[in-house]
């Protein structure tokens, strides 16, 4: 599914959080958006959701699939959400429900969005887990009784049960360690791009994009700053707030030039 | 939907062998249904099952504790007796002698008369039936109004909530036996001025200490998370907040359960509570109480009874939270 925003802006109270946003995913493209923190990335993904605190003010276009979503009534944007638009989260321990077993928090979307009854829905839950390397016994845990890593399994299995067209992952791999991380970003793009949905990408490490994303946007400020393919930007980085991220990613790595 | 030919035709399966873009809510024709139905109704039973399981391993949990066979006899014999005196009780209600007041117990009479020469075991056995009403039907309608209430409270909707807290904050601060007085004006003494006060009184009350709870939950990354798949508000209140504060409102109700058996008694000996001649806890208290001096015996039996029910459900309350949380019951996770 396509996303094409134009001039998005949005304010908070008066005050300016993003502004000037342009930005294009096309049908299947993984496209990355790549900022420090309070650059105002999450708020993005806010805005394509239609989920804006109701004191925000949103200016500028927001196509996702063919619908306005900046002035798409609530109905409309409820399909939209999970049916179409499937969202991983950035702190899989806190966007689980401590007191729902998993494999009934999978099953939800599912059950919102689909007439399936309810032998139907377990299998495919079923499916779901083994396709994100999950054991099916699993649905019956509850999220305290698993590790980070399969946290984030039964989020993504959460986001995409609904076979969405557009995956938007924000700050998928932040909560993780560095191998847990690598493992997510290869889950993520092997299952979107087998489902040849679209995907965006947020994050502020140029390290996990290279990997996850062929084009990026680097955000700063609320504003874009720089754009293009990832793998060009984080060879030779030219705007300022690229070449801090890019630096930051090179050293974390420990890859210096 | 413009959405729907994005390129859904060339999206490969990932999910099963059918594609799901076609299932569609109200898109699944009826003779599918139909086919369904065996295994639909094989998956009912098995979840009722499952249902009857996890209530019989909290029973368990419960009765493994001291405190908790302690609450669940009493409980049971509560209700085991308020059925039997629906049928039999030792002396029949309704006779009275005026040569035998205040008598000492004795084999026809257990705990012996009251002032009109009435079986005092008897009518304790009458009244528990009457608290058993007052207790479940004050917990119903103090669930039910707390529960909307609670909803209410934590509503997106600013100016909803806003007010909500304020109301139920100047709600709260009539006490319950001010609504009971109010109440008894157009009703009289009844039953119904009981549960109604009571639950209004409780619901005021559970929505209020449930409400941090509550928007803690609804202000949650998993409930963020839902309001991203598309869930309704009702869907985030019935999936994430209510089984989130559902520990809190077990032992509130649990807790309200016994006070209402408390203010049955006051209200009745105030003479708004229950009429004279229904029988209940609190009736017999109020013809014992007026000579106390002398009969200290015949007030003991209904103070130490309501004493002791009460203390059970409060004790119950603390039991069944901690019984029902499956993150401290591994048993509960299995089932």
């Amino acid at each position: 599914m396509s996303v094409d925003v134009k001039r998005l802006g949005v304010c908070i109270n008066g005050k300016p959080i993003v502004r000037d946003i342009d930005l294009h995913i096309s049908d299947g493209e993984r496209v990355g958006l790549i900022g420090s923190s309070g650059s105002g990335k999450s708020m993005i993904s806010k805005a394509l959701l239609g989920l804006l605190p109701t004191n925000a003010q949103v200016s500028g276009s927001a196509m996702v699939g063919g619908i306005q979503v900046v002035e798409a009534s609530e109905p409309v944007l409820a399909s939209l959400r999970g049916r179409y638009v499937g969202t991983v989260f950035q702190n899989p321990a806190s966007s689980l429900n401590p007191v729902l077993s998993v494999g009934k928090q999978i099953e939800l979307p599912l059950k919102l969005h689909y007439d399936l009854d309810k032998v139907d829905r377990q299998a495919r839950v079923a499916r779901m887990l083994e396709k994100v390397g999950l054991d099916a016994t699993i649905a019956k845990k509850y999220p305290s009784e698993l590790s980070g890593g399969q946290q984030q399994r039964v989020g993504i299995a959460t986001a995409l049960i609904t076979s969405p067209r557009l995956i938007i992952a924000d700050e998928p791999t932040t909560a993780l360690d560095s191998i847990t991380q690598r493992r997510i970003v290869d889950l993520l793009v092997e299952l979107v791009d087998k489902a040849g949905a679209s995907m965006l990408f947020i994050t502020h490490d140029f390290s996990v994009l290279s990997c996850a994303t062929t084009r990026c946007y680097v955000l700063e400020c609320g504003q874009i700053a720089d754009s293009g393919q990832t793998a060009a930007l984080l060879a030779d980085p030219q705007a300022n707030s690229t070449r801090k991220l890019v630096d930051a990613a090179h050293e974390l790595t420990l890859q210096r030039k | 939907m413009m959405m729907r030919n994005d390129s859904h035709n060339r999206a490969e399966e990932y999910q099963t062998g059918t594609d799901l873009s076609d299932m569609r809510q109200g898109a699944v024709s009826s003779v599918e249904r139909s086919a369904n139905q065996p295994s639909k109704r094989a998956a009912k039973d098995r979840e009722n099952v499952a249902l009857g399981r996890g209530f019989a391993v909290v029973l368990r949990l419960i009765w493994k504790r001291g405190e908790g066979k302690f609450a669940l006899t009493v409980m049971t014999s509560w209700v085991a007796i308020s059925l039997i005196s629906l049928f039999w009780t030792p002396q029949s209600l309704w006779k009275t002698d005026g040569y035998q007041v205040w008598a000492k117990p004795s084999a026809t009479q257990w705990l012996g008369t009251d002032g009109i020469g009435a079986d005092v075991f008897s009518w304790l056995m009458a009244g528990a039936r009457t608290d058993l009403f007052i207790a479940v039907a004050s917990v119903i309608f103090a669930g039910i109004l707390g529960v909307l209430l609670i909803s209410i409270m934590v509503s997106r909707n600013s100016a909803l909530s806003n007010g909500s807290v304020v109301a139920v904050d100047a709600l709260i601060s009539i006490p319950t036996i001010l609504i009971a007085l109010i109440l008894a004006v157009p009703m009289g003494a009844s039953v119904m001025v009981v549960v109604l006060a009571c639950g209004i009184g409780y619901g005021l009350n559970l929505a209020r200490v449930a409400r941090p709870e509550a928007l803690l939950a609804a202000n949650s990354d998993y409930v963020g998370s839902a309001l991203s798949y598309g869930a309704s508000g009702f869907s985030v209140m019935l999936h994430h907040i209510l089984p989130n504060v559902m520990p809190t409102v077990m032992v509130q109700l649990s807790l309200s359960a016994g006070t209402a058996v408390l203010a049955e008694s006051g209200l009745t000996y105030l003479g708004i509570g229950v009429p004279s001649g229904v029988p209940s806890w609190g009736h017999s208290l109020a013809t014992s109480v007026k000579l106390i001096d002398v009969y200290p015996l015949s007030a003991l039996w209904p103070g130490l009874i309501v004493t002791i029910v009460a203390v059970a459900l409060n004790i119950f309350g603390d039991v069944l939270r901690d019984t029902t949380d499956p993150s401290s019951n591994p048993e509960l996770r299995r089932s």
